[in-house]
């Protein structure tokens, strides 16, 4: 951390990236930090996160354009709520938390709001660069193509492994809601899939 | 759809990526939207005041009708104030009539509150409890926005408020030393 404190602030994210070895020492005392309003300390917990919002951003929205948008209202987010963060969980479920807040707010502004960012989603959809190869790149294009509803809780349960009631807690739905969203996810999918032979 | 094939669906799934690095660095308009200092949370707060004080309202009401109809009529033992020299901005000065008023007045509440019921004291306790509540509430929302005419009006209102509670508290000892003086 100390290479980290002396560091100018254009080779800060640099010093960063040589003393995260012991990324959780790091990030207690950058959320230390940054709660003392270091925004360069913030830079570096969102250097340390950025990639697990914007990934759950870019599942649940289905729109690279609109993920950026929420991954960076998302931070924004949490710099103004992070003196509220006592560290009951871990940083990045608070900050998972957030992002999915963010979505679903965006989401819930208004219908046309809502069909807007759909639209968004069929014209510019997720890009082939996420990382996902073959049949999973098929299945990343399915969810996509999913339901708000069904999408943001098989994206949630599904790929990021929170439970119903987690996926529920987050989503403002029902543990039965959400069981029944997923059902109709795995339901959808297979029918999409089925049509594309998929065997993964 | 089987069993397995959920199954398949479900480890395929686990195998997605969960960490995608967006194609463009979008630190820098988060250094910007953060760079203003962090907004205060007055908008809420400014709603969670009015709630208080419309609860100090009815509250004081209710104390008010259940005392009447115990103790007759309240006699009011300061004059109305004129809060013309309050101030807001870094120092909230309160007019110098109002403050000799309420100095004198907080000096007395302890004195004039043991001479009246258990359960009219609670009720009087609780209202200005609720009301010093929201005077720290106003007065924190107004260190992040030291103009806003709204809040200071709900602040010179929570004053007139405690202010009125002192004062009704000292009107009802006076009945009862009264009613004990016959």
């Amino acid at each position: 951390m100390s290479a980290l404190l002396t560091a100018n602030s254009s080779d800060y994210s640099q010093a960063m990236v040589t003393t995260t070895s012991d990324g959780v020492a790091d990030e207690a005392v950058w959320i230390s930090q940054a709660q003392q309003s270091d925004a360069r300390a913030f830079e570096s917990l969102y250097r340390m996160h950025v990639d697990k919002v914007y990934g759950l951003c870019l599942r649940m929205t289905g729109n690279v354009s609109e993920a950026e948008d929420c991954t960076q209202d998302a931070f924004i987010q949490a710099w103004t709520k992070l003196a509220k963060f006592r560290g009951d969980s871990a940083f990045a479920t608070w900050l998972h938390r957030i992002a999915v807040n963010t979505v679903l707010g965006r989401f819930r502004t208004s219908k046309r709001e809502q069909d807007r960012i759909q639209a968004a989603a069929r014209t510019s959809p997720a890009p082939a660069a996420l990382g996902d190869v073959g049949e999973l790149r098929d299945l990343a294009e399915a969810i996509d193509r999913l339901p708000a509803g069904a999408r943001h809780v098989f994206v949630l349960h599904a790929v990021y492994g929170y439970s119903h009631k987690e996926a529920g807690d987050m989503l403002g739905i029902a543990t039965g809601t959400s069981k029944a969203q997923l059902h109709r996810a795995r339901r959808l999918l297979a029918q999409q899939l089925k049509q594309q032979g998929f065997e993964a | 759809m089987t069993e397995f094939d959920d199954d398949k669906l479900a480890g395929a799934a686990r195998r997605l990526t969960t960490e995608i690095s967006p194609d463009r660095d979008l630190w820098p308009a988060i250094a910007e939207a953060i760079r203003t200092p962090r907004r205060s949370r007055w908008t809420p707060m400014l709603a969670q005041a009015a709630a208080i004080v419309l609860l100090i309202g009815t509250s004081s009401a209710v104390t008010y009708v259940a005392v009447q109809g115990q103790q007759g009529p309240v006699t009011q033992v300061t004059p109305d104030l004129i809060f013309e020299q309050t101030s807001f901005g870094s120092r909230y000065s309160l007019g110098p009539d109002f403050q000799e008023a309420r100095d004198e007045l907080v000096a007395q509440l302890d004195v004039e509150l043991a001479r009246l019921s258990p359960q009219t004291r609670a009720e009087i306790a609780t209202n200005l409890e609720v009301l010093h509540h929201a005077i720290f509430e106003i007065n924190e929302a107004l260190e992040q926005d030291p103009g806003n005419a709204l809040l200071q009006a709900k602040l010179v209102k929570a004053y007139r408020d405690e202010l009125s509670v002192l004062k009704r508290v000292g009107g009802l000892t006076r009945n009862v030393m009264m009613r004990n003086d016959i």
